[in-house]
Parts: C-alpha cells; structure tokens; sequence
C-alpha cells in the first residue's frame, strides 16, 4: 500500500520548525485536521504530526486574474487547462520515535500511518489504566482501505484521581450530546469496575442529578433504537451493551396537586414496586442546616440573610423549640411584624426578604413535609447519600424543580457526599464508603459561573471539591453550555475537557485561545457524537466520537 | 578542491581576471526581444482560400469546445538563462567567459484539463571563445575540457555535470557587437537543439497527431546550423506535421505587404478572435540541403483590445511549417488553419494576468511549462558561485 500523500516544503516564509511543518499535496487528496501523518526524519527516526490547516492555492496572482481568466466575467467560459493548483497542509509535530526535534528536511515524503503508528503518534499506546472515552476515525475519505478506527483510552488515573481528576464537557444544548458523552464515560468506568478491571483495588459509586425532563430517569433500561453498527462499535470499544446496573432514583416527593418531576406516575410506581425508586423529603429538623442553600443566588452584600440563617442554626429567638416548616415558617412571621424585632441588629425588612425566599421555595412545595416515612419508601436525602456503596448509581431529579429549589437540593446532594468522604457520619462504617464517588451536573453554569455571588455557598462547595476532591474521592463531572462563563477555580481543576460543537461567540473568549484556529473553527461545526477531547497524557487535542447511548432515550 | 574557473584557467592555458559575476536576465539585450526575427513579405498566400479579409472565429471556438476535445496535447518551451562568469585574456585579447542554464521541457494535458511533465532537460553549459583551444582541434579539445570539468571535485560532491562547452567565435567585432553576444548566442543555438531534439522525440514516438498537436512557444523558423544531430530543418521537417509555433512578441514593423507597405495597422486593428489571412513565408535562414523552409504564417487576437496596454498585445503570431509537397505549392488548407486558430482562441483561458507582464500574448499551458522549467533551474547565486 503506497501511502505517500506529499512532501515536506520549507519555504523562505514558512520554513520548518520544531513545532511545524507544511508539505504539499494532491488538491484531490482528503484529509482532515486531526489526522496523523509521518514523515522519515534523521538518523532513521519517523516524526509524526497532526494536521492542522489545509489550504488550496493556484498561481492565480489575485482575484482580478480569475475575473479576467473569464474572459472578464464571462461566466459560461470553462477553460482547457486546469490552472496549477495543489493543497498545502500545515502539521503540528507531536513526537519522534527517536526524541529527535530539529526541523524536518525539506522534500521528505509525508505518509498516511496506521493505526499501531497513530496510537504510537497520539501517545496513546502505553497508557496504564485504560479507561475507553469514545473512537478515532481517521483518513475517513482517503478509501476503505487507508481508513483506520481505533478506540482511544484515559488513564483513568488522570480522569477520577488520584493523578488529576474532573471532567468538564462545554457544548450547544441538543447540538453536542452533553449528557450523552458523560453517560458515556460513566458506563465506561461502571464497566471498568463491574469488571474488576482497575488495578488499584479502588471502587467507584456515582450520582448523578437529573436537571432535564425524564433524560437520566431509565439509564437501567435498554435503548431500544440502537442498531447492529451501533452494538458493534460498543463491543470493538471493549464495552459491554448493557444499561447501567445498581441504579437508584430519587424523586422529590410530590403530593396529588403538585407533582415535582416529569416522570409520570405509572413510572414511578413501577420503579419503586422494583425497590429502585425513593422519593426525598426535606425535614426542618434535620436539614435546617442546609437554609443557606436557598439563597445561593441571592445577592447578599450585608450579609443580612447570613445573619438570619445563623440565627435560625443557632437556635436564637424560639427556634430552638420548632419541628416543622410550618412552625417555622410561621416564627419567621412572628420576626416579620412591625415592632417585633427581638433582635435589633436585623431589620424587620431583612426578615422579610427572608420570608419572602423562603416561602417561594418551600411553602407549597411538598418536599418539605414534617416526616419521612421508610415504609412508603420515603427518604431524606441525606440518609440517601450515607447509603450509597460501590458501584451504585443514585439519580437524583431535580428537572422540575424550581432554579432555587435545584439549587438547594443539588447543594444538599454535594454536601451529604462531601461529609460522607470525610467521615463525617458516625453510623456510616468507613469499609462501605465507596473511594470514588462521581458526581455528575449538568448546567454548571447555574451555579459555578462567574456571575454566582460570590458568597454563594454552592460556588464554595463546588470551588472545594475542585480544589480538594481529587485527594477525597470526589470527583465531579460537569456540562454547560459557555465554558467562558464558568468560575476560573473551578473548570481550572479539571483535568480532562471536553469541548462539543459550540459556536462563534464561545470560541472568541480566551478559554480557547490556546486551541489552533482550524480546531475552533471545527467547534463551531462538530456533529452530534463528536468531542474534541483535551486531556493531559495526550499529546495533542483529540477528535473523538462516541457512540449512542445503551440506555432509553426519551424524545 | 578548485572551483571551475582555476581549472578552466590553467587547462587553457589563459589568465583569468575574476571579475564580476552576474546574470544577463533583466539586462537589455539586443535583438533577442521579439520572439521572432522574419522579415515579412506577404506576397503570396499561406492557405487554400484567397480571403479577403479577416476571419471571425468565436462561433467555431464555441463550436469545437462543446463538441470536440483540445487538439493541443503536448506544450514546448525552452528557455535559457546565462551569466558572464569572468573574463579570460587568451594572447593579447580579453574574452568574456559565458555560463548558462538551459532548460527545455514539454508537458502533456491529460483529458481532464491537467498538465504533466512529459519531457524535460535541464542542461549546464560555458560558452568560451573559440581559440582557448590552442589546437586545430577544437571540437575534440572542448569534449575533453568538458570531461575534465565535470571530473572535478567540486561539481562532483554537488552531483553537478556541464553537458557542453560551447565555443563563439574570435572574429573582428562589427559596430555594436560583443562578444558577450555571441556568446549568449551559442547557448541560444543549443537551447534550440535541445528543442527540436524533444520535438523528435515526441514524433518519433508517434505521440503527435491530428488530435494530439503540440503547441510550441516561439518561432518554428530555426536557421540552419553547422553543427548538430537536428541542424538542418529543411531535411526535418516532417516531425513537424503536427507542430504550431505561436510568438508572444513579433515586430510588427517586419511585416510588410505586396507593395512593402507596413500591415502593422491592419494587424493592429484585428477584431477579436479574428484572424488574419495566412500568408506564406519562404525561409531563407532554414535553407538546407532540401532547399529553403516554407510556413503558413497568420496572426489571432485572442484579447479584447480594450483591455490591453498596447494594440499588439492580445494577438498572438502563430507559424506552421508547409511539410507536404501540396502545402508548399498551394498552401495549408484554409479549414486547418480556421481549425487551429479556434483551438487557440479556446486556449486564451485562464491568464497568468499578475505573474507575467506578457499576459495577454501568453497561453495558460505555455506559461505552465515555462515556469516548470524555470523552476528546475539553479538558484543564481548558487549556479555563479560554482565559478
């Protein structure tokens, strides 16, 4: 197989560096950004590189002279000679077999490589701790035979810890498949453990927040729209085809007139007659702690709301003595009459600010009850939390809850994970805490962007478990849409990023100044099942694609 | 290791003065700026048909395009570039030491409207005065001087290799002459072998015919040599049945009709994609031992001349060579001639209109083999510092 597509060409303007190289080709010759190509350098040492740019050129000296080559805008005029013309590529060189960097000579034949160089070239072929993120195509248009599909691997070490840990996923909604690619990944891990596969005698449990329609509400359940291909791409990533296993769904407790998730209740009953189904309840008792998570978005410069919320722990006034929302709800009152103020250090207007996001989320709601009963497969969610071993996969709903509410119960959901992993639950045996727990958000922007006050405590807890998770266990996987607006600690700590198709505007902003014009540009133009994947053991950005999801879809 | 000009200088036995190297491109040099250098007199027809007047040609351009492939398959061009490497005292005269690069190449089109490279010689040649041989045997003197040049180290760990030294002649110099001229008029002579040598080649080979012309760049008119395997034209003119030579550049003041009055206005005022009548042209350059050369000679405008700078320019010289006993009596038969100027008037597209001043006299394909050729040169500084 003849696999020469060009040659090296080091001009006065463009010559070869150490970082790249430009050779020419066929204009008839496809090729994409991203490929690999190899060139034979000295000392008998192959370079390889990724091509980064392609473009067409003539002797055409200028636009006049194409106009005039019709005769002057003749527009029916189709010439006897094709003018001289011919691709030229410009490759970014990833690797030497033999460490050699100097530039490349001019006039060296550029060769297709196949799919044991590619994995040699991408740094792909000793990677320890293999954990399957999605499949490379290459040469798709160069003909089946010069065509190579290879399934790319993490170190997983690099992707849950300990060596780096988070993964954040940018990318349009319904355009990138955001949830889809994590899903992905996270059955790949499920796989990896279920199968003992993983060499450092590590567990793993996930939870993950379902923040649209019924998306996450079935992942136990087969997709029935896959076809053969698709089985087939899971069984040559070394996956089995099965849903998620040991899965657990909560659901915010809905009464006969509110109803707080999209799941209808037919589906309900058949998951809870199947023990896979909670439904999760607020109990002021128990979770007044949490009050401060209510008011995550709310701008608070003098800290008023802060004082009320540590009031209110501290059981100052008569809160020492309340059970219920009801009951609180009603001393809150008591504090709002004009002339009651026990405390002259807040105004009476602060407590009503107080009431007034209180009441929003919590009266009416039916998540905050007065009890949770076991028998009716009720829980808090807190206890949920302290329940969950290896392997498990809790789903949380929060699609239909309002923006404050999901905020409350997802920073519930982080801080019940957080105090787990640091032992911070007596009843909880320590042998049982899984080492790994995922968590998996979507919508990150809601609560880590750079606009959330930056008091808010669930910026605080997401920051922390940025900054400190990898060392606890912790590891979160997030989606949005902008990366550009998400806090700079947080996607900081992430070591892997996925980037999904996105659009102009995003890719103007600095997070993608490091990323080369051409790959922007194919931000703005990735299909569905596509990810250009950065990860710190690959040499370069990846193009990877992944296949649908084995779990039921919900359209 | 010595460079050439040392060992030049010490097997001819002359003083060498190292002086200035450069290169005559770009330098005004006499009589080689037309491509042409026929005295025209249109006394007799070159075609079947007495026209009259002018021929339009669009309708049948438009014509043979839809309905017909490019007759013209193969494109020739030769081109040489020289440079004075020094000047050498043999006795009591100074003489130039003429170096050259010649490039002859032709490329074939295939169907899809691509060219290739079909044939190409890239030559090294010194042109010295003809008595740095001191001998009466100077052709065997200048293949042995070229044979020991080409042993030196220098050229050899360059994998470089001179394919001639070419001798001028040491006369008395007329007004106006040099030597520098005779010289450059060697190289220009064996550019033109090597031109007719691949225009053998082709014919030969039977690759030329009725669908497969081949279209070279300048005149057909080669005057007969002394010396050479294709010196005499008249004896090989049969390889050029299917041969068109088209000038960028003519003088238009050489061209004179059957009362000597200059036709450069008529020329001039050729309407567009008109074409002249032929006239035919009895060579008395190209005579040989068969007698003199005739051609067919007409010209085509292929550009509008409200485009132009000049009214020469967008017209183009096109010569064939009357091979059969019919042709040189009643010349070349009007169709054919219709026929390949259509073909050429289909040939005006694309331009190189940015990248050569002559754009609108110059062909796209023959713009393509002539910068193929180019490009298979050596640098200047490269090829002068050999010396």
């Amino acid at each position: 197989m003849n696999n020469v597509i060009g040659k090296v060409a080091a001009t006065e303007k463009n010559p070869t560096t150490i970082d790249d190289f430009y050779f020419w080709t066929s204009k008839n010759m496809i090729l994409s950004p991203f490929d690999v190509i190899k060139v034979n350098h000295i000392n008998e040492s192959i370079t390889f590189g990724v091509i980064e740019e392609i473009s067409h050129i003539t002797d055409t000296a200028s636009y006049l002279t194409s106009y005039i080559s019709n005769d002057f805008g003749d527009l029916s005029i189709k010439p006897n000679t094709q003018r001289i013309g011919m691709n030229y590529v410009r490759a970014k060189v990833i690797g030497n077999t033999k460490n050699i960097y100097i530039p490349l000579r001019d006039g060296e034949a550029v060769n297709l490589a196949n799919a044991i160089e590619i994995k040699q070239a991408l740094g792909l072929d000793k990677i320890k701790n293999p954990l399957v993120c999605g499949y490379l195509e290459m040469y798709e248009s160069a003909g089946e035979d010069k065509k190579v599909s290879l399934p790319i691997h993490f170190n997983s070490d690099f992707l849950i810890g300990p060596e780096g840990a988070h993964l954040n996923i940018s990318g349009i909604s319904g355009l990138a498949s955001k949830t889809s690619y994590a899903m992905f990944l996270l059955k790949s891990i499920q796989h990896k453990y279920l199968n003992h596969e993983d060499e450092t005698n590590s567990d793993v449990a996930f939870v993950l927040l379902n923040v649209k329609g019924k998306d996450l509400l079935a992942i136990d359940e087969p997709n029935n729209e896959l076809t053969k291909s698709d089985y087939e791409i899971y069984d040559n990533l070394g996956l089995d085809d099965k849903p998620f296993s040991n899965t657990k769904y909560f659901y915010p407790y809905s009464d006969n007139s509110i109803s707080n998730t999209y799941a209808n209740k037919r589906e309900i009953e058949s998951q809870l007659e199947l023990d896979k189904a909670y439904k999760y309840k607020y109990i002021f008792e128990w979770d007044k702690d949490n009050l401060d998570l209510l008011f995550s978005n709310v701008d608070d410069p003098t800290q008023t709301m802060d004082s009320i919320i540590n009031y209110i722990i501290s059981e100052q006034g008569n809160f020492g003595n309340i059970r219920n929302w009801e009951q609180f709800r009603n001393e809150v009152d008591e504090h709002c009459k004009p002339g009651s103020s026990k405390d002259k250090e807040i105004t009476v207007s602060s407590w009503r600010k107080f009431k007034r996001i209180v009441n929003k989320s919590t009266k009416n709601n039916p998540i905050f009850a007065p009890r949770a009963s076991e028998q009716d497969r009720e829980v808090r969610m807190q206890n949920a939390i302290k329940s969950i071993r290896k392997n498990d996969v809790f789903v949380v709903d929060i699609a239909k809850l309002d923006e404050g509410l999901q905020s409350f119960v997802f920073g519930d959901v982080m801080r019940a994970v957080y105090d787990l992993k640091l032992g911070q639950f007596e009843d909880v045996d320590e042998k049982d805490i899984p080492s790994k727990i995922i968590i998996f958000i979507d919508e990150l922007n809601k609560y880590a962007s750079s606009d959330v006050p930056k008091n808010s405590p669930i910026l605080k807890q997401l920051i922390d478990i940025a900054e400190r998770g990898r060392s606890l266990g912790i590891v979160l996987f997030s989606a949005e849409q902008f990366k550009s607006v998400i806090h700079d600690r947080v996607k900081g700590n992430c070591s892997t990023h996925a980037f999904g198709r996105t659009n102009e505007i995003e890719i103007s902003k600095s997070d993608y100044r490091f990323v080369p014009s051409v790959y922007k540009n194919m931000m703005t133009r990735l299909k569905q099942g596509e990810y250009i994947i950065q990860n710190p053991i690959f040499r370069s950005l990846l193009n990877v694609k992944f296949p649908k999801p084995l779990y039921k879809q919900f359209k | 290791m010595k460079k050439i000009l040392p060992f030049i200088e010490s097997e001819t036995s002359g003083k060498s003065y190292k002086t200035h190297k450069y290169c005559f491109d770009g330098i005004d040099m006499p009589n080689l700026i037309y491509d042409d250098n026929q005295e025209l007199t249109f006394k007799k027809y070159g075609e079947t048909e007495k026209l009259s007047s002018t021929r339009p040609l669009l309708e049948k351009a438009k014509e043979i395009q839809k309905f017909s492939k490019p007759i013209f398959r193969f494109f020739l061009d030769g081109s040489r570039r020289t440079y004075k490497v020094d000047d050498m005292a043999y006795d009591n005269r100074v003489y130039p030491v003429i170096a050259g690069q010649i490039g002859v190449g032709c490329c074939e089109r295939d169907d899809k409207g691509n060219l290739k490279n079909k044939l190409v010689e890239h030559q090294l040649v010194l042109s010295l005065p003809e008595n740095a041989s001191k001998d009466n045997k100077k052709d065997l003197f200048f293949n042995n001087l070229v044979e020991k040049v080409n042993e030196n180290e220098f050229l050899k760990s360059r994998n470089l290799k001179f394919h001639k030294i070419l001798d001028y002649q040491d006369k008395q110099l007329q007004v106006g002459e040099k030597y520098e001229n005779l010289g450059i008029a060697k190289i220009q002579d064996e550019m033109v072998e090597q031109e007719k040598k691949i225009v053998s080649f082709l014919a030969q080979k039977n690759l030329l015919n009725e669908d497969a012309f081949l279209l070279k760049d300048g005149s057909l008119e080669y005057k007969t040599m002394k010396t050479g395997d294709f010196k005499d034209l008249s004896i090989i003119k049969s390889n050029y049945k299917c041969v068109v030579g088209v000038s960028k550049s003519f003088n238009p003041e050489k061209c004179s009709d059957k009362r000597g009055q200059s036709n450069a206005k008529k020329i001039a005022e050729l309407g567009l994609y008109h074409r002249t009548p032929a006239y035919m042209f009895e060579s008395f350059v190209a005579r040989g031992k068969k007698g003199t050369v005739k051609f067919a000679i007409w010209y085509v405008r292929i550009r509008d001349a409200k485009y132009t700078s000049s009214p020469f320019e967008g017209i183009i010289k096109v010569e064939k060579i009357l091979v059969s006993e019919d042709e040189q009596e009643y010349g070349l038969d009007s169709r054919e001639i219709d026929m390949i100027s259509a073909h050429l008037i289909n040939e005006r597209n694309p331009v190189c209109y940015g990248k050569d001043n002559r754009w609108a006299n110059h062909l796209y394909p023959v713009f393509l083999t002539e910068s193929f050729i180019k490009s298979k040169y050596l640098s200047n500084q490269y090829f002068i510092n050999l010396f």
